[in-house]
Parts: structure tokens; C-alpha cells; sequence
């Protein structure tokens, strides 16, 4: 249920969950997420953003997106403090690396992800710095933790003040050595650039992690790129809507909820899983329609492909 | 198109214990199947079954006739008869069938006029890359044209057409192995494979008027046990295949130099779990080997493949991707069933 929930910044909600009954909640790394079943049926994948050792809470945070009629409004608008919500086991995707010293790069809300590492390394003594990118210091969430605890670890960049990440990046970039780790997590431009800019400087992409890059299907298209974005899946039976998140696939979304597919090679060439789309135009990573049916947009395989439009719906 | 009611029951355009669901039947009758290799028909009537029809196969006055195996007169199977200059002879009465499949003799009444319901049942039937190729129910508004071999009729090239080769198993799934290149180094180690290559390099299909045409480039050798030194090293092999579907797919191996052989692996549908495969092969090297040798060679591959296509289960083929699994190896099998499913046959395989 919702424990608390408090403004984090301008335009952040920061949502405490806890157990109705008080009882520890389930051990989580930091860097993972859970599901969220948002009220009007939507589920949203969030980061936890508290300390992995306290397993009292786990504490989200949700930046309203002005554009957005989804998740993010539903959050700020519906969710209230003594409300049951159910939400997922927790999920890791994106896992701290060994290494002897760990750069966090976070883009406005992607802090959340990174706030939970930094806790994770305070507390086992290791060596990190985190970077905090935002557009102005009213922005910032978790300021009391971030100027308290983390204290001097943290670098608060804001754009208002001419330190965006075009301008400034952080120093740690240059002259890292072999077992220096660089974790980022905010909007996938802000992420395409530092990652550039790290590999510029001899950073090896085993040693850059992200969790909007994890590869969770080998897609054999080569204009798969790092560019996924999250869009909505609208089934056209029953107008239930879900988010399919950058990392994770239609299928592995629709599979979850217990929406029945048909699925065989899971790698976009069997076409096992082809379903008929109703609306919106897909994204086709698959290599077994052929270009004209591609070009039809009339099938997609939910296992790999995703969406150009902000929102498909499928006949199911 | 419409259903002609078969003449042993005028229900159905089905032959009796048909196999085949009457959808798919259709399907497959209105393509054409070898049913012989062309020289093997001499004169004397020879028995065949294609989707599940018996046939009777002879030659008159140098054209092949392909009919049903049932005298008109009272049902006697004209494949045990004799014949002779004129035509086939029946067993029972001695009715006597020339060109065209009409009856030109009644022995107990040699003066009596012909009625046209004592000539044979037959069927348009044509000879190529010496096979004997017949269509049992024509679509007179999109005939269905034969598969195409490659060289076949180039200059320099040998033609050899292997004994047909019995395969208790669909035809479908002999075609789909003959399109597998995942195989070669699990089953045809005897023959050309090598079990340390196991290795699939990726490789793409190509959609085609009838069917699909896929190029795979492969450091597997085609030269048998013993010739391999006769490859370039590193050299990369090109095997092109081109299905006609159903059941027809032609491979072109490209050996060193300008050498070719291709292969034309046609899967004659005797019933939905008999398949007699026949194989015309054309090359432009080799020309003194024995062609005895070039049979055996076959015979063996043919035997490695018949040992898994007889054990597959489902015995038909699953057109519904979901099941079975599929790896990238497959390009050509996933192909080859979305071909299948896009003409429209049915699911295939539940026996
Ligand atoms: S499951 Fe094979 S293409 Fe989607
Ligand atoms: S390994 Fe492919 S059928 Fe057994
Ligand atoms: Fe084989």
C-alpha cells in the first residue's frame, strides 16, 4: 500500500510503498524496477529509488510528462497515500558491475535507478561518484538525500546555469581506468551522448551500462540501434492498454499479463507470434515478413518488433 | 475452380481413402507431380499413385499416357496387363487402350463401334528432365506451370536421373530436409558433411514467383570422402536452392572454377505418408564417371535423410509456426511453411 507519497522537485512525485501488514518486503538489487498496476489498468515499470538495505519501503518516483494520458498522469493524478496498489516482484536489468570505482550518470528522473546504487556502494565502502543532470535546481529530487548521506559524491549539474551535459561532463569520463564502471539512466539522447562522448575517450561498451540498452532480444534487423523509446500496447478486444517499456519486448509485456500469444523463435524469423495490427505503425525488427509486407504494416511479431507511433493496437 | 466428382464416387472429387483433407487435396491436384522417370516407360503399362490415385503409366507410339488404373469395363487394374503395338491390353477381357487413353479393340465384339465410355480416365501428362509429370484436375483459368532446373539443357552438361526412392514419410518434410543446411554435419558425415563443421552462416531467402529462392554460402565441401583435396583452401561454398512449391526445390552447388551440379529433388505426394522422391541431376564435370557411381553416391544421402524424415512426428508438416521450435538455421524451413500456408494448405499435419 501507499505509505507516503511527497513532491520530489518540480514535477516529481516521490510514491513510499510498503506492506499492509508491515512485513519486510522482498530483497531487491539496486538498479531494478517492479511492475506497477496503475488504477484504469495500466502497467508501468519503475525504478526503486531507496536504499536496497531497508526493506521496509520502496520508494518510486514519477516525473509527470506533460504529453503524457498514461502512467505518469495516473500516478500524480489517481494514486492517493493508504491506497493498495499491486505491483510486481522486483526485477533487475540494469545490476552494478564489479569495479573499482563506479561513475553514476542520471538525466532528470533517471536519478531513481542510480539514487538506489549510490546507497548500494555507500554502504558496502566502494568507490562512486554521481552526476545529476537537470534543467534547474527546482527539479532536483531527493535533495536531502543527495546533499546529506551522499553528500560530496554527488554532482549537481543544471542546465539553467550552463551545465548541461553538452557543456560539462563529468571528469571522470577522461583517463578511466580498466575497471572503472559507467552507469547511465535519463532520456535516450542525454544517454546516446555521454555514451558517445565515454567511448570517445576509450571507454569500452562492456564497461557502459544502461538500462534502456540491455539487449533482451537478439534482434537480427541492423537498424535495431540504441534509440528504443517506451509506447503503448492497446489490445482491440478489450481496450486494455500497456506500456511496453525500451527494454523489454510487446510479447514479454502482453506475456505477463496473461494475455495469450503465440510464440516459437522469439528472435523475429519463425513468425509465430505475427498479429494483426488495428492501428498505429509498427516498428518491424523481425527478418521474416518480407519488405512488402513490411511495408503493409498489416502484421507485427510481438516478439521483437516495436512501435513508430506512440500507440499500436493489435487485434487481441 | 470447380470439384469434378470422381469417377468411383460421384460425392467427392476425392479418390477413395484419400489421405489428404479435401482442401488440401485440391491444392496439391492441380500442380503438377512426377510420377516416373521417363525411361523406365517403355511400352508395357507401369503402376503408379499419386495423392492416393492409382495410376497406370505406358507408352504408345512414343507418347506417355497416364490414366487411372481401372479397366472401364469392370474395374481390372490395366497396370498387370499386357501390350503391344497399339496400346495396353486388359487382363480380364482383353479390352485394348491406345493413344489418348481410347479403347481401340473389344475382342469378343471386334466389329462393334467404340461408345466413348470405354476409354480410360486419363490425365495431361508431360516429360521433363526425364521425368513423367502429371496433373490430375488442371485449373483451366491459372494452369500451374512446371518447376524450372537450372543447366539442364545448357551445353556441357550431363543429364542423370536417379531411380525413384521410397520414403515412408510426407513429402512436405522430405522437402523441408532437403532445404535444411543444419543437418549436413549430423547425418551426412558418410557421404560430403563434415561433423566438425557444424556451423550455420547466416543467410537470407528471397521470395520468388513459386516459392523462394535462398543463397547459402558455407565452407561445407560437396566433393565426397576422399576428393576433398580438390577444393581450393578456404574456399566458400555457394549453394543456391530454389523451391517450386510444393514440392519441388532445385539446389545448385557451385564447386571451383565454372563446375555445377544441380540437384532437382522432386517429392511426388503418393499419399500423405508415402513419398517416392525422384531426382534429375545435371552437371558439367565428371562426365566419364559411371553414372552407377553417381547413384550410389545419391543413394546413400538419400538413405541418411529417409532414416529422420520416416521418424519426424507429426508425420505432416506444422504450418502453425507456434509448433514447433524454430532456430536461425531454419530461414529456409520458415520460409518453405509460410510458402505452404500462403497456398493455402491447411494445417497439414494433424494425422
Ligand atoms: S516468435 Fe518467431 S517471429 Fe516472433
Ligand atoms: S535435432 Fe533437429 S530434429 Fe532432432
Ligand atoms: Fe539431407
Amino acid at each position: 500500500m501507499i505509505d507516503a507519497m511527497s513532491r520530489q522537485g518540480a514535477g516529481n512525485v516521490a510514491v513510499e510503498l510498503m506492506r499492509a501488514d508491515g512485513a519486510a518486503l522482498p530483497a531487491f538489487e539496486a538498479g531494478a524496477h517492479v511492475d506497477v498496476h496503475l488504477p484504469g489498468g495500466l502497467i508501468r515499470q519503475y525504478s526503486i529509488a531507496s536504499p536496497p538495505a531497508d526493506r521496509s519501503r520502496y520508494v518510486l518516483c514519477v516525473r509527470r510528462e506533460p504529453a503524457s494520458r498514461g502512467g505518469s498522469a495516473s500516478v500524480h493524478e489517481r494514486l492517493r497515500v493508504g491506497q493498495a496498489l499491486t505491483i510486481s516482484t522486483p526485477r533487475n536489468l540494469f545490476a552494478l558491475m564489479p569495479g573499482g570505482h563506479h561513475v553514476l550518470v542520471a538525466g532528470g528522473i533517471g536519478i531513481t535507478p542510480l539514487l538506489a546504487m549510490a546507497h548500494q556502494l555507500l554502504a558496502g565502502g566502494a568507490s562512486f561518484e554521481l552526476h545529476y543532470y537537470v534543467r534547474s535546481r527546482q527539479e532536483i529530487a531527493f535533495l536531502r538525500q543527495l546533499q546529506g548521506e551522499l553528500g560530496d559524491r554527488v554532482h549537481l549539474h543544471s542546465a539553467e546555469e550552463g551545465r548541461d551535459a553538452r557543456q560539462v561532463l563529468p571528469g571522470a569520463l577522461d583517463g578511466a581506468g580498466n575497471d572503472h564502471q559507467l552507469y547511465l539512466c535519463g532520456p535516450a539522447a542525454f544517454m546516446d551522448h555521454i555514451t558517445a562522448a565515454a567511448q570517445a575517450r576509450g571507454w569500452d561498451a562492456s564497461r557502459i551500462h544502461s538500462e534502456a540498452f540491455a539487449p533482451v532480444v537478439p534482434v537480427p534487423s541492423a537498424d535495431a540501434a540504441a534509440q528504443d523509446a517506451a509506447f503503448e500496447v492497446q489490445l482491440a478486444s478489450s481496450g486494455q492498454v500497456y506500456c511496453v517499456p525500451a527494454d523489454r519486448t510487446i510479447a514479454q509485456v502482453l506475456g505477463e499479463a496473461g494475455v495469450p500469444l503465440s510464440l516459437s523463435c522469439e528472435m523475429g524469423i519463425c513468425g509465430a507470434c505475427l498479429t494483426d495490427v488495428v492501428e498505429g505503425m509498427p516498428d518491424h525488427r523481425d527478418s521474416v515478413q518480407s519488405e512488402t509486407e513490411k511495408a503493409g504494416n498489416r502484421q507485427i511479431t510481438v516478439c521483437c518488433s516495436r512501435s513508430r507511433s506512440p500507440r499500436l493496437t493489435l487485434a487481441l | 475452380m470447380s470439384a469434378v466428382p470422381h469417377p468411383a464416387n460421384p460425392h467427392s472429387p476425392l479418390p477413395p481413402g484419400s489421405t489428404f483433407t479435401p482442401g488440401d487435396w485440391q491444392l496439391l491436384a492441380r500442380q503438377w507431380h512426377p510420377v516416373a522417370n521417363a525411361s523406365k516407360i517403355t511400352g508395357a503399362p507401369s503402376k503408379a499413385t499419386l495423392l492416393d490415385e492409382a495410376l497406370v503409366v505406358y507408352r504408345v507410339k512414343g507418347e506417355v499416357v497416364v490414366a487411372r488404373d481401372v479397366c472401364p469395363h469392370r474395374g481390372v487394374p490395366l497396370s498387370m496387363g499386357s501390350h503391344d503395338e497399339e496400346g495396353v491390353v486388359c487382363p480380364y477381357h482383353g479390352l485394348r487402350f491406345g493413344a489418348g487413353g481410347r479403347c481401340n479393340r473389344i475382342p469378343s465384339s471386334p466389329n462393334q463401334a467404340i461408345p466413348a465410355k470405354l476409354n480410360l480416365a486419363t490425365y495431361p501428362a508431360v516429360e521433363r528432365y526425364g521425368l513423367v509429370w502429371v496433373c490430375l484436375a488442371p485449373d483451366a483459368d491459372s494452369p500451374a506451370p512446371l518447376p524450372v532446373m537450372p543447366h539442364w539443357d545448357d551445353a556441357g552438361f550431363q543429364q542423370i536421373n536417379c531411380p525413384g526412392f521410397d520414403i515412408n514419410g510426407f513429402a512436405g518434410r522430405q522437402v523441408e530436409g532437403f532445404l535444411d543446411v543444419a543437418h549436413f554435419a549430423w547425418i551426412h558425415t558418410d557421404t560430403f558433411a563434415d561433423p566438425d563443421n557444424q556451423l550455420v552462416p547466416d543467410y537470407t531467402t528471397v521470395e520468388t514467383e513459386h516459392g523462394f529462392r535462398a543463397d547459402y554460402i558455407s565452407s561445407v565441401s560437396n566433393y565426397s570422402e576422399g576428393f576433398r583435396h580438390l577444393a581450393p583452401a578456404d574456399f566458400a561454398w555457394l549453394r543456391r536452392f530454389e523451391t517450386h512449391l510444393p514440392f519441388t526445390a532445385s539446389l545448385t552447388i557451385h564447386f571451383p572454377g565454372e563446375q555445377r551440379l544441380v540437384i532437382l529433388n522432386c517429392a511426388s505426394p503418393v499419399s500423405a505418408r508415402k513419398t517416392r522422391l525422384f531426382v534429375p541431376i545435371a552437371r558439367n564435370f565428371n562426365l566419364e564417371q559411371p553414372v552407377e557411381e553417381v547413384h550410389a553416391f545419391n543413394l546413400c544421402i538419400f538413405e541418411e535423410d529417409r532414416a529422420m524424415v520416416e521418424l519426424q512426428r507429426p508425420e505432416r508438416l506444422p504450418l502453425d509456426m507456434a509448433l514447433e521450435a524454430h532456430i536461425p538455421a531454419d530461414r529456409s524451413s520458415i520460409a518453405y511453411r509460410r510458402g505452404l500456408k500462403k497456398m493455402g494448405f491447411g494445417e497439414f499435419f494433424l494425422v
